[in-house]
């Protein structure tokens, strides 16, 4: 019913309390925000709690979205700000991530199969501090401007600038180790 | 490596993780609107007050009702406040400003609520700790005393009934001795007679 209107009918239908019409932005947003999510808590579990509860508080708090602002980046600074918020509960509360092979994942064998050059980046990744991570995951996987970067993280543009050249850097010099061992 | 190539390889990475992990995504949004069954999204106060006299069923006349029902809740709200804070000339003001006597003394009013009290008094410096009646004359629990003091301060409590009162309402401050309170009040300077 919900398939084909354009987003700003949805979001009407949505703030008139017809959950399908939310539904449909939600099948339309989840893998950017699910993305956005698994980029910068690097922990899958906790990446699909943070998507789930980030298309509910966006929901509650569906009235304080300004039409003037594209709906994309207001829905990424609530999954950013609860990555935050999980990422911080997580230094007072420290887990132990269970390698791939034991959670059911590829095991190694199939990684080196697939001679996987994403694998040492993405590894690389998580030991990437959380403030040049996420301007990495939002410019190279949402495919976000530098301004809205600035928006969803609340910091300067030319911070985000610094960060992302930085990271990128700190990722290069990881991956050149990787590849020397 | 070149920067673009890097940029390449980061962004593939991202897409590929994600892709490995999506399936975990399926039924996401059958889940978030169960869950969020019959709610809507909260209102704000700008747009609960933008629906109260936005136009409704009843048109202009349903907006006039609105409107005109807001400001007379507000009219009585503010009379019944008025009438509340304002003094009745009638009734006498719980600490009564004192008058100062030709002897250089001040009348000071020592007043206490008891309304089950059948005796009350006063003691305290003033009057070497031996209890000064306080009388209720019409009966309405309102037990009061006006006692000529010189300027100083004073420590006392009221027996209410042979127990000890010491923590007055209108005292300047409160001391603890022998493990009773008892009350302080300044005459003069910067207490009543101020």
């Amino acid at each position: 019913m919900y398939r084909g209107q354009d987003e700003v009918s949805l979001l009407r239908c949505s703030l008139a309390g017809e959950t399908e019409a939310w539904g449909e932005i939600i099948s339309r947003y989840k893998d950017a925000v699910f993305g956005l999510c698994v980029g910068f808590l690097r922990n899958r579990a906790d990446a699909e709690d943070i998507t789930h509860d980030a298309f509910i508080r966006a929901y509650v708090n569906l009235r304080r979205y300004d039409l003037e602002r594209r709906f994309s980046t207001w829905l990424f600074t609530i999954a950013a700000n609860l990555c935050r918020n999980r990422l911080r509960y997580h230094r007072n509360h420290p887990v132990v991530e269970l390698p791939d092979q034991i959670r059911g994942g590829p095991d190694p064998a199939t990684v080196v199969a697939r001679e996987d050059r994403h694998a040492h980046v993405r590894e690389a990744l998580t030991h990437i501090p959380y403030g040049y991570r996420a301007p990495l995951v939002l410019r190279f996987y949402n495919d976000l401007s530098y301004r809205e970067i600035a928006d969803i993280l609340a910091i300067p543009e030319g911070t985000v600038k610094t960060r992302i050249h930085r990271g990128k850097a700190m990722l290069k010099q990881r991956l050149e180790e990787c590849d020397a061992s | 490596m070149r920067s673009n190539e890097l940029d390449d390889i980061l962004r593939e990475a991202l897409r590929q993780e994600v892709a490995e992990r999506s399936s975990a995504l399926a039924g996401l949004q059958e889940h978030v609107v169960a869950e969020l069954g019959d709610r809507r999204p909260r209102l704000r106060l700008s747009d609960w007050f933008r629906q109260l006299v936005a136009p409704s069923r009843g048109g202009r006349i349903g907006q006039v009702c609105v409107v005109g029902g807001t400001a007379a809740v507000c009219l009585l709200f503010g009379f019944f406040v008025a009438t509340r804070l304002a003094p009745d000339p009638g009734a006498p003001a719980l600490r009564l400003s004192p008058s100062r006597n030709p002897d250089g003394t001040q009348e000071v009013v020592f007043v206490l609520p008891a309304l089950n009290a059948t005796n009350v008094s006063v003691v305290g410096t003033f009057n070497s700790w031996e209890p000064t009646a306080l009388s209720d004359e019409d009966q309405d629990g309102i037990w009061m005393a006006s006692i000529p003091l010189p300027p100083g301060r004073y420590e006392y409590a009221f027996v209410i009934d042979g127990r000890w009162w010491g923590q007055d309402p209108l005292a300047d401050e409160y001391v603890r001795s022998f493990g009773e309170y008892s009350s302080v009040r300044y005459v003069g300077r910067g207490g009543d007679g101020a």
